[in-house]
């Protein structure tokens, strides 16, 4: 299920419309028939199992909740993250191996996401944040959302359920939202994959046609806003498409390369993970660790970066991932109160401090994503070693990258990039929801309609050039 | 007299906030929730925390710590524990 594939963007109209026809107690049934319709078509067999898992927890989350029996709740609350962690490991290591080629195990779409939703039910229900939901339909759509579903954002149960049925459904919103998200896709995220790739295939001094010096810069410093303008496209694309079916989804990113500290970076960028395993992994391990101090504070941090490393998958890459960010991590949270302190004392230096600290934290966490996307540690190190040698033949370096993979398309992204930052930091969307409240009607209803024509135009382009270019998104294949 | 107790509690609470987030004008109330102030995140919080159980000596489990939501549950907590304590 590629968002960006023309048979989605086809079909999808005619769920929205149908959906609209549906009553309201309809509404559940509907969403789960759609998602697991879509999913079905994927991989039936994978369809399944996530039916089974789903009704699993949602049995376990009921003697889990059940007062009148703590202990054998405690029991089955142990029993069921058990083997969710155990469902989502065997997968992930069967990805990792040759077990999975030899066996004939598919890593099915979605699994981080999904287990995710599944485990935080589980656990919200334990702590008593959360009463086990009462309608099956209701928590298996929370768990099979297809908007949600493939990658994210992961958005809780605790957070869904309260919203099902929808009662309002908001087109429009949602519909602006998707198309803002398909060019972001389309218009830069792909323009800067081409460049991006070559530089990650070409990495290695022996290789025929290595890359050097500024060639390979150019990687480390593109593959962060490909990154970013992909997978904030993926999530427009699923909060947008969750608004047209009534559903406010949790938000995944707010401006991260404006962070100014490694702890800003990482409450900006992939909020809904994040803050996931801020709240079931880094706060238990933390009230564990608390009577051991600093090396308390140095475990868990560490062990809670490593896990956000690993999640994409288990390989040495995500590992130094995590494990680089993790040491980032540990510096900036025992250093934090001495700087705070330094800098409130000379308040002159406070503007000096944050630029330096945004410098620095950006090529900080540039340095950490090498080890994301280059294909192996060692291509990644020999990325990071020699980026800054023979800069003297930086025209001739990048004119040999542009020549093998388009200045045209390169400009065409970088072009986006920038018109991307600039709506981030200006917000028309915010100016025109202000505008909407004060202007008079004649001149709102015609302005709404021509915007209404120029989404619906939009849809239409895009869904035409995605005939030929549906290419996968970044984040669909955890 | 509960109600004596919680001001007591909410007085203690209010120096150790002031003490943990560097805030010297901080004042608690009890629907405060932690996007409320500054420099409350998941990294100060455990040290908060940690400050409360030494300040009111008690001890407080992961799962009471998870469910809390706003300052006035924090504080009925604490004055839970120290009923209960022997």
């Amino acid at each position: 299920m590629i968002f960006t594939s023309f048979n989605f963007l086809l079909l999808l109209p005619l769920v929205v419309v149908l959906y609209h026809i549906v009553p309201l107690r309809g509404r559940s049934l509907y969403l789960l028939v759609v998602s697991y319709a879509f999913y079905w078509i994927w991989s039936p067999g994978a369809a399944a199992v996530l039916a089974a898992v789903t009704s699993l927890t949602f049995y376990a989350g009921k003697v889990v909740g059940d007062p009148t029996a703590e202990r054998r709740g405690r029991v089955v609350f142990l029993y069921a993250i058990g083997l969710l962690i155990l469902y989502l490991a065997i997968f992930k290591i069967a990805a990792a191996t040759s077990l999975g080629r030899t066996v004939g195990i598919a890593l099915p779409l979605g699994l981080s996401y999904y287990t995710f939703k599944l485990m935080s039910y589980i656990i919200d229900i334990y702590w008593g944040k959360i009463q086990p939901a009462t309608n099956g339909i209701d928590f298996a759509v929370a768990i099979a959302f297809f908007p949600q579903l493939t990658a994210g954002p992961i958005q809780r149960p605790a957070d869904f359920l309260p919203q099902v049925p929808p009662p309002r459904t908001m087109v429009w919103q949602g519909l602006s939202r998707m198309v803002w998200g398909l060019a972001k896709k389309m218009l830069i995220a792909d323009n800067l994959a081409p460049t991006v790739n070559y530089v990650y295939a070409h990495i290695g001094g022996s290789q025929v046609g290595g890359l050097h010096g500024a060639a390979l810069l150019a990687g480390f410093y593109l593959f962060p806003l490909q990154l970013y303008a992909d997978f904030s496209a993926l999530t427009d694309i699923a909060l947008g498409m969750g608004m047209m079916f009534g559903i406010q989804g949790p938000e995944n990113f707010n401006r991260p390369f404006t962070a100014s500290s490694i702890s800003d970076f990482w409450s900006r960028w992939h909020m809904s993970l994040t803050s996931w395993l801020a709240d079931y992994v880094f706060t238990p391990l933390r009230m564990t660790t608390r009577s051991l101090g600093t090396l308390g504070l140095v475990l868990s941090l560490s062990l809670n970066m490593v896990a956000i490393g690993i999640w994409h998958g288990l390989t040495w890459g995500y590992l130094a991932f995590g494990l680089v960010n993790a040491a980032y991590f540990v510096a900036d949270a025992l250093t934090a109160r001495n700087r705070a302190k330094f800098f409130k004392t000379r308040p002159n230096l406070t503007r000096l401090g944050n630029w330096m600290g945004w410098l620095l934290t950006f090529h900080l966490v540039l340095i950490g994503l090498v080890f994301f996307r280059a294909h192996t540690v060692s291509d990644a190190t020999w990325l990071l070693s020699y980026a800054l040698r023979g800069l003297a033949h930086a025209k001739a370096d990048v004119s040999h990258l542009l020549a093998a993979t388009g200045a045209k398309v390169l400009l065409v992204g970088l072009a986006g990039y920038a018109a991307l930052e600039l709506a981030e930091r200006l917000r028309p969307d915010q100016w025109w929801l202000s505008f909407e409240l004060t202007a008079p009607t004649w001149l709102r209803l015609s302005l709404q309609f021509v915007t209404g024509a120029f989404i619906a135009v939009a849809w239409v382009l895009l869904t035409i050039r995605s005939g030929n270019h549906a290419s996968p998104f970044l984040y669909q294949v955890f | 007299m509960q109600s004596a107790g919680n001001a007591e509690i909410m007085e203690t609470l209010t120096g150790v906030f002031r003490e943990i987030f560097d805030s010297p004008g901080l004042v608690l109330h009890d629907a405060m929730t932690a996007t409320d102030v500054e420099n409350w995140d998941s990294l100060n919080h455990i040290d908060l925390i940690v400050a409360i159980e030494k300040k009111f000596k008690v001890k407080f489990t992961t799962r009471e710590v998870a469910s809390l939501k706003t300052v006035g549950e924090l504080a009925g907590l604490i004055q839970q524990k120290l009923v209960a304590k022997p």
